[in-house]
């Protein structure tokens, strides 16, 4: 790789505005059609209703984009922002960045939680969030510097195109003397060729003096950044500390980033260890109860899970500090040094791999039938430096496996590949000819959606079959849990704003294993508080990892153990101590149900958001073949004689099948209706005139959009 | 002895993770416990014996990814 060359193409020079209280009360607008960029002054009534983050995020993208924007349309935004709280090192999860833009995989506002240090550097630079609109006519790169108070465009020419090499390079550019003021956002060329590509956030590791990124991986981000020509945005800042968000009450905050950092040293190693292990604890956990996905999300648990747990990874990761934020305790962030991959363009090579996290084992290795610790860091090696989602890369992967194990394509359709499960090379193979957008690897990174509609046009599959194991919604893929055991997860999933993914409810335990939540009521309630709950850490620029992952001793001694109260408790005084307003763990559901319910009308607006779209594939809610249903006959035989009280003797499986079918699929529908009740929305799904209302977003476009769809 | 959440309890022969949450309170939310830096989740509790001087953690809610 020869030296970097870019040339600037535009500078403009801005007067930086201080951070306080968590905020700057500015926001960054790029128009890449001509370059035009703007700063603006932020609203004090935009800051009481959308408090910052994704509400920030998601009013920008209102502004921009009509109800009929496609993903590829110039006026369609990215948005960028921290949050107030964001920024704060030594806070556990204190510092990330949330991204939104109408997804190429969805046609609808996507959301992504993501680390690295750019949502901090960016905020500190002078702006809450950066919208980027348009579309440049050649390729650029963007840089926000805030030492120098300079916004610069580059084109852009004979870069790396993968963002391994990309954010190494640009890192070095920007500030060879000083690479830890340097974070990059860049996707790839799997984001330019599918529709799920996702964006690396980097920062630099100054122990291990290399570049490391994490990735905002779901619903096509990387996709509109590559289809904007942006190659990457950079943001350069200096020196971070406790002061830098100009906390109203910094004693308060000290008090408070000490009080639950130490909790974490002193638990971490008692609970889930994951300084040591990351989230690859949950493999063998999910396992154990049959929550795994595994052969396209047929079953739950595998004899050879055991090879690809944290038993195995905690051996094979390298060993240091590994928090995607300055001074995270949980430092869960773990990586591989010196591996060599077996294919592509590093083949042979020696590279680091950042990662991998259960997702990306649990999908790209279980769901595939593929158990093999070291093929697992070589998919999540090249998705991310393609900028491919590992989530969607896997479920997309696992229902061609299945479509092709049971003849819906053959080898004529995949250009020769033999895509059975467990098959490690050709899994690959179909990852790098996603990069490139060629052969069969072109349409699986359509998305399982757009995959449905392909093979049952063109190779003549049965649509049926293929709407019934096709695991997306709304047409995004599914995360990697196994919800079939527990209805109150398949509403986490279904009902959940962008589609399946757990980072607004994950209730499987509660759910499942503890029974906590017996009735309709229960569930809708926990379908209300946790989703509100998680939905705030993205209002303000925090990972919900240090919430529920390490607990308190005394927690089960708590009238609430399943919210841990005591920190968000602790959220609250946070929150309290860098806005300076007084704020009780109520206020902080109040913060997110307003931009909750702005995010449904979203997707009203957009022409999603209702009741259909709330639907779920039959595999999320129970087995869908005879195979399935006999694999865990006795646990199906038993729920239709106890729980429905059905003579089941002279039953073949099929009928078994389509009996415990109908129930379970009138349960979800007799959830939703709970659900929508408690979260004042109507029957079709829609929050009624009263609700928006009641949250301070009832503005004239938000009403008219809900007269659109009946609601007066 | 064996040692539960740093607290010493008196071991028993056959003793399974079962057993041993059964003589404690407040275990609810408890479907995973670490034995000796092993994971072994509830659907293996009754089958899974306690060796003795066993340090053990209770794992006290799972919470996702
Ligand atoms: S808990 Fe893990 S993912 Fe979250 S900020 Fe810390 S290191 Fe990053």
């Amino acid at each position: 790789m020869g030296p970097v060359q870019l040339n600037e193409i535009k500078a403009v020079p801005y007067e930086r505005s201080e951070v306080v209280k968590g905020y700057t009360d500015r926001s960054l607008h790029i128009d890449l059609t001509g370059n035009d960029i703007r700063v603006d002054p932020i609203d004090a009534a935009v800051k009481d209703r959308f408090t910052g983050g994704k509400g920030y995020d998601l009013w920008f993208m209102w502004q921009a984009v009509k109800g009929t924007t496609k993903w590829n349309d110039p006026e369609n935004a990215l948005c960028i922002s921290a949050g107030p709280l964001g920024g704060t090192p030594g806070y556990p999860g204190g510092g990330k960045s949330i991204v939104t833009t109408i997804s190429p995989l969805t046609g609808a506002p996507i959301d992504s939680n993501v680390g690295g240090y750019f949502g901090p550097y960016k905020k500190f630079s002078g702006f809450d969030v950066i919208t980027l609109t348009g579309k440049a006519d050649q390729d650029v790169v963007i840089l926000i510097d805030g030492i120098e108070s300079q916004i610069k465009i580059f084109s852009a020419s004979d870069l790396p195109d993968n963002a391994y090499e990309l954010s190494d390079a640009l890192t070095r550019y920007f500030d060879e003397k000083k690479p830890v003021n340097i974070s990059v956002v860049t996707a790839g060329p799997g984001a330019e060729n599918t529709y799920f590509g996702c964006l690396n956030f980097s920062w630099y590791d100054a122990g291990r003096k290399r570049v490391r990124y994490k990735q905002a991986g779901r619903g096509g981000t990387g996709t509109v950044l590559a289809d904007k020509k942006v190659k990457a945005v950079v943001a350069r800042f200096g020196a971070v500390s406790m002061k830098s968000n100009q906390p109203a009450d910094l004693e308060a905050l000290k008090t408070v980033t000490k009080t639950h950092a130490k909790e974490i040293n002193e638990l971490d190693g008692k609970q889930n260890r994951m300084s040591l292990v990351g989230t690859t604890h949950l493999v063998p956990i999910m396992n154990d109860h049959d929550c795994l996905p595994t052969h396209n999300f047929k079953f739950g648990s595998h004899p050879e899970a055991a090879v690809i747990g944290e038993d195995v990874y905690e051996h094979i990761f390298d060993k240091g500090f590994d928090g995607c934020w300055r001074g995270c305790a949980v430092a869960c962030s773990h990586g591989v040094k010196d591996f060599s991959p077996f294919t592509g363009p590093f083949k042979g090579t020696r590279v680091f791999v950042d990662g991998p996290e259960y997702e990306t084992v649990a999908g790209c290795g279980s769901n595939l039938g593929i158990f093999d610790a070291h093929t697992i860091l070589e998919i999540n090696f090249y998705c991310d430096a393609y900028g491919l989602d590992t989530i969607s890369v896997g479920t997309s992967i696992g229902f061609v496996m299945e479509c092709f194990e049971n003849g819906l394509i053959t080898t004529e359709h995949t250009g020769g590949l033999a895509l059975f499960f467990g098959n490690r090379f050709g899994a690959l193979e179909l990852i790098h000819q996603m990069a490139k957008g060629e052969g069969f690897g072109a349409i699986v990174g359509k998305g399982i959606r757009q995959m449905k509609q392909i093979f049952a046009d063109k190779f003549n599959a049965d649509p049926d079959f293929m709407q019934d194991i096709g695991m997306e919604s709304k047409g995004l893929e599914f995360s990697e849990y196994i919800t079939k055991e527990s209805l109150a997860q398949q509403g986490g999933y279904g009902l959940a704003l962008k589609g399946p993914q757990h980072d607004e409810a994950w209730l499987i335990f509660l759910d499942m294993v503890h029974n906590f939540m017996p009735t309709f009521e229960n569930k809708a309630e926990a379908l209300h508080w946790f989703p509100m709950f998680r939905t705030w850490f993205s209002l303000c620029g925090l990972c919900k990892l240090p919430w529920n992952d390490i607990v308190p001793e005394d927690n089960k001694d708590t009238k609430e153990p399943a919210k841990v109260m005591k920190h968000v408790q602790w959220y609250a005084d946070f929150f309290s101590a860098i806005t300076g307003k007084k704020t009780t763990p109520d206020d902080l559901i109040a913060m997110s149900e307003t931009v909750y319910n702005f995010q449904r009308v979203f997707n009203l607006k957009m022409g999603t958001g209702t009741r259909e779209h709330d639907t779920l594939p039959y595999r999320a809610m129970g087995p869908v073949t005879v195979e399935e249903y006999e694999s865990r006959q006795d646990r199906y035989d038993k729920q239709l004689t106890d729980t429905y009280g059905m003579d089941i003797s002279g039953m073949d499986t099929a009928a078994r099948v389509a009996a415990l079918r109908k129930e379970r699929e009138s349960q979800y529908e007799q959830l939703k209706d709970a659900v929508y009740d408690r979260r004042g929305w109507t029957k079709n799904g829609i929050p009624t005139k009263e609700t928006v209302q009641r949250l301070g977003i009832d503005f004239p476009e938000v009403l008219e959009v809900l007269a659109a769809n009946g609601v007066q | 002895m064996i040692q539960v959440n740093d607290q010493p309890i008196e071991w028993k022969p056959d003793m399974t993770i079962a057993d041993l949450l059964k003589q404690m309170s407040d275990v609810r939310f408890c479907s995973v416990v670490r034995v000796n830096g092993k994971l072994i989740s509830s659907p293996r509790f009754d089958v899974t014996r306690i060796p003795d001087n066993a340090v053990i953690y209770l794992l006290p809610l799972v919470a996702g990814g």
